[in-house]
């Protein structure tokens, strides 16, 4: 132990791994550090080790092959709010990434990787993944592994963070299904007290599928579509906008109760943002103001 | 493997057009190092949250919040403070005269967020409207409230560095 915290850089992801297997506690990645910092300066955070990825390059830029779109994790935010294959494949992302707060000077250093392993309640990315169905891809000392977004949500262990390390993200394109967020910013500062995305297909007017995930108003994320699946096979109207807000407040288990609102309010609230984000699915041009 | 592990960082920075080889203590925000290394004040500490944007600086031409980069996570890079917008012989840069005539600050605590946020956003973009300048001015808060004279401000600043787009 000394009274200074030490720091590597490795070069490879091979590097960082044999790194990261070697060491005990204490040990903290870093990226872009928007996270991290706030705490460190705080005392709230002492790392032991960190161990900085930020020069592995295989770890960053944005890609697509065929319908589905590679970011690694050290992609940008501002990289993906205006990347011509985000824009293309999953507008819905790019547009949660543009609602965060923060200003350029965040978006500009922080990464998709480090907004996902911090796994905050309050955040824009995870909603928008989970919706969009999206892979992410991790490597550790046993080896690379590609699971669903959804399974790194339920596994508490993955280690991401200090022994592992979260390498890309895929979001395969859906081109019939049409998709809205909707962030519900009521506070001063940087973030929502319940934040939805939607991801809905049609036929026509006929709702045939719809899928919605809200953020913010529980300390975990909830989805909500077996549950919506009755309003599927009709057109949308009031009453099924209606129906979607009752819902999705129910799916709320136990709402969060903090700065950013009470407990009850952010369950009704979770209802709302679960109508607004259909309706921006629905109505992309004119757009949510109810 | 742990023969990686160094006690501190060797970082070679142009720091407002001079080059700085420094070592740097692992955790140390890039504020720390500009203001107490460097004897950079003009960068500001506000909050060290990351939330008010006072100790903004350009990271290899982007801006950042210095408050929450880690010094050692930037073995290399070229950084613009305030301090560098003015040219040498202490001719203010266009975007800080146009501030300074337009009244654009008050207390002027803000001014690396807002005045280094105008300046990329006038990069790229020459003829910004309201809701462009909102977007890349909101990572920096100004505690006096003087949004509307900054927008005009930064309207100003724009008819200075293109004149040829004014009025479109
Ligand atoms: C002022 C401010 C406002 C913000 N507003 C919003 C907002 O409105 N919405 C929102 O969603 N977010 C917001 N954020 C959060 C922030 O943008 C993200 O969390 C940021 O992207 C984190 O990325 P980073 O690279 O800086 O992470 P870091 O701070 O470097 O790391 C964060 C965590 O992830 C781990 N980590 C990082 N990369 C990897 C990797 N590849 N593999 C394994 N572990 C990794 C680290 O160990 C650490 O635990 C805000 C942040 C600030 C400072």
């Amino acid at each position: 132990m000394s009274l200074y915290p030490s720091y590597a850089r490795p070069r490879s992801l091979q590097q960082a791994v044999d790194l990261l297997s070697g060491l005990q506690g204490g040990v903290v990645v870093i990226a872009g550090g928007q996270e991290i910092l706030p705490s460190v300066n705080y005392g709230v955070l002492m790392p032991d080790v960190y161990v900085d990825i930020g020069g592995i390059e295989e770890l960053i830029g944005i890609s697509s092959v065929g319908d589905e779109l590679v970011m690694g994790a050290l992609t940008v935010h501002r990289d993906i709010q205006g990347h011509a294959d985000v824009q293309r494949l999953a507008p819905l992302l790019a547009q949660s990434v543009s609602a965060m707060g923060g200003g350029w000077q965040v978006h500009n250093r922080g990464t998709i990787g480090g907004n996902i392993v911090a796994m905050h309640p309050l955040y824009d990315i995870a909603p928008s993944l989970l919706a969009l169905q999206a892979d992410i891809e991790l490597i550790d000392a046993a080896g690379t592994r590609r699971l669903s977004f959804a399974d790194l949500l339920a596994d508490s262990s993955h280690g991401l963070g200090t022994k592992a390390i979260l390498t890309r993200v895929f979001v395969t394109a859906s081109p019939q299904s049409s998709w809205g967020y909707y962030k519900l910013k009521n506070t001063s500062g940087a973030y929502g007290s319940a934040n939805a995305a939607a991801v809905l297909e049609t036929e026509g007017e006929i709702l045939t599928a719809i899928r919605v995930v809200i953020g913010a108003a529980a300390d975990q994320l909830t989805l909500v579509s077996d549950a919506l699946a009755g309003l599927t096979g009709a057109a949308y109207d009031a009453a099924a906008g209606a129906e979607i807000e009752r819902i999705c407040a129910q799916a709320i288990g136990t709402p969060l109760s903090d700065h950013q609102g009470d407990g009850t309010w952010r369950r009704a609230m979770a209802g709302v943002v679960a109508r607004r984000a259909v309706e921006a699915a629905l109505l992309p041009a004119t757009g949510p103001d109810s | 493997m742990e023969d990686l592990l160094e006690q501190s960082a060797l970082v070679q920075w142009r720091i407002d057009g001079e080059l700085h080889e420094l070592e740097v203590v692992p955790g140390a925000s890039l504020l720390d190092v500009l203001r107490e290394q460097v004897g950079k004040t003009g960068t500001h500490m506000g909050c060290r949250t990351g939330h008010c944007g006072a100790c903004t600086v350009m990271i290899d031409g982007a801006v950042a919040k210095s408050c929450i980069a880690m010094a050692a996570t930037l073995p290399r890079a070229t950084i613009t403070t305030i301090e560098g917008l003015t040219a040498a012989d202490g001719t203010m840069h266009p975007i800080q005269q146009a501030f300074w005539d337009a009244a654009g600050l008050q207390c002027g605590f803000c001014a690396p967020g807002i005045l280094l946020s105008t300046a990329e956003l006038l990069q790229t973009n020459p003829a910004p409207n309201d809701a462009e300048i909102d977007a890349a001015l909101a990572g920096t808060l100004c505690r006096c409230t003087g949004y509307q004279s900054i927008r005009r401000a930064v309207g100003e600043a724009c008819v200075r560095m293109y004149p040829d787009a004014a009025g479109e």
